[in-house]
């Protein structure tokens, strides 16, 4: 029998308190799905913050295993929206996802970002297909059911297809020891990569290394080596969404913003769907609410 | 503002969160109606349903199928196949039918989210 389990990267910045966040994403997990053992990996200080804030009994029910990494971050600036007219940056600390596959306690794991809230038991059958190697979602909406912006949808207006970085799934294979050595790769000469796919942005983005190994990995074009999550397209949340009611752990109701016309919203119930929560500010000012909706 | 302007307005609204609203059931739908099946990747749909029972009106008890990714797969065993892939039509289309009634019955925006 595999052990197999989800792990969340969670390293705190002035602005954001992504252990709280990861918190709150492993408790989704644990109430929703099948395979729910979860790992956080973050750093010494983190971990100890995220105890004295939250009590070690929740931070005990939420993760069963716990991986500190006390590794130096590169300087990654990224700018986040708090709805269309409040912003906000803050380093944004990514530059170790790649080795989760050294991190990861499991045989099969699920890599999930801490905003990214599993509502639903869809994500299970990974586990159970022994042919798949490497998941990821390579479609996405927005929750208008729209595309994202044509450069989330291909590395440029005629480059390959983008591969979400979001959730990963991978097990201890040849094939996945192979994307992550090529992920890593991509890392390191990300800036010869960028020009070669030309992929906008000055900041590092996990999404284009990913999409550049799978395309290398599925022989420069659309083959299956890297398999493409059957859970839909990924539904997210854009951050200039916003949300206005928590039902319960898998009924919730949002603001979403139109991105033509931003001083217009409509709301826009969700139900069921696993959905990546990009706005983080939200979270926070929904954090009791959604606690309790699983606890 | 006018009051018939203000009040097609308001109606434009109502109809533009139901219009939002049942492309969610719809993604929603499809999302489970998406399985894996002997490696390959299937959608429960109308059109699968009536190809596998016209195989299975031929005696057939295994086949090749093309996937919704176009790969060939060898299905050992039609009714099991069937029989899965009838639960999990009948399973997304009985909550796309109470999710659409529910929305069909709700006569404003606080209806639709249970305000």
């Amino acid at each position: 029998m595999s052990y197999n389990g989800c792990c969340f990267f969670a390293y705190n910045n002035s602005e954001i308190d992504y252990v709280r966040l990861s918190l709150l994403a492993a408790l989704y997990v644990k109430k929703h799905m099948k395979n729910n053992n979860t790992c956080l990996i973050t750093s010494e200080g983190d971990y100890g913050w995220l105890e004295s804030s939250l009590g070690k009994k929740l931070v005990e029910k939420a993760f069963d295993e716990v991986v500190i990494t006390d590794v130096e971050q590169a300087e990654n600036v990224r700018t986040h929206y708090d709805s269309p007219w409040t912003t906000f940056d803050s380093h944004f600390q990514n530059s170790n996802k790649h080795l989760v596959n050294e991190y990861s306690p499991f045989d099969k794991t699920l890599l999930l970002d801490i905003d990214y809230i599993v509502r639903n038991d869809n994500l299970d059958y990974l586990f159970e297909q022994d042919h798949i190697h490497v998941g990821m979602y390579n479609s996405a909406c927005d929750l208008r059911g729209n595309l994202p912006e044509l450069y989330e949808q291909y590395l440029n207006p005629v480059g390959v297809p983008m591969w979400w970085s979001t959730v990963v799934y991978f097990d201890r294979s040849e094939t996945s020891d192979m994307f992550f050595d090529l992920w890593s790769h991509t890392q390191k000469e990300y800036s010869f990569y960028k020009f070669l796919y030309s992929f906008p942005g000055h900041m590092y983005r996990t999404d284009y290394c990913v999409s550049v190994a799978s395309h290398l990995m599925n022989g420069m074009s659309d083959g299956d080596t890297i398999h493409k999550i059957i859970d839909g397209p990924m539904q997210y949340m854009d951050q200039k969404d916003d949300i206005v009611e928590i039902k319960s752990s898998n009924d919730w109701i949002f603001l979403a913003n139109d991105r033509n016309e931003p001083w217009k919203d409509i709301v826009s119930r969700n139900l069921h769907q696993n959905l990546h929560v990009m706005n983080k500010r939200s979270i926070d000012r929904n954090f009791d609410a959604m606690i309790g909706a699983v606890t | 503002m006018d009051d018939r302007l203000e009040k097609a307005l308001e109606f434009s609204n109502y109809r533009m969160t139901i219009e939002n609203q049942k492309k969610n059931l719809k993604i929603r739908m499809e999302t489970q109606q998406t399985f894996m099946y002997q490696k390959g990747t299937w959608r429960a749909d109308q059109k699968l349903l009536s190809f596998i029972h016209t195989l299975m009106s031929y005696d057939l008890t295994k086949a090749v199928l093309q996937d919704s990714r176009d790969n060939p797969i060898e299905i050992d065993n039609l009714a099991e196949f069937k029989e899965l892939a009838i639960g999990k039509y009948n399973e997304s289309m009985n909550e796309f039918l109470m999710e659409s009634n529910k929305l069909a019955k709700a006569r404003n925006i606080k209806k639709v989210m249970d305000w």
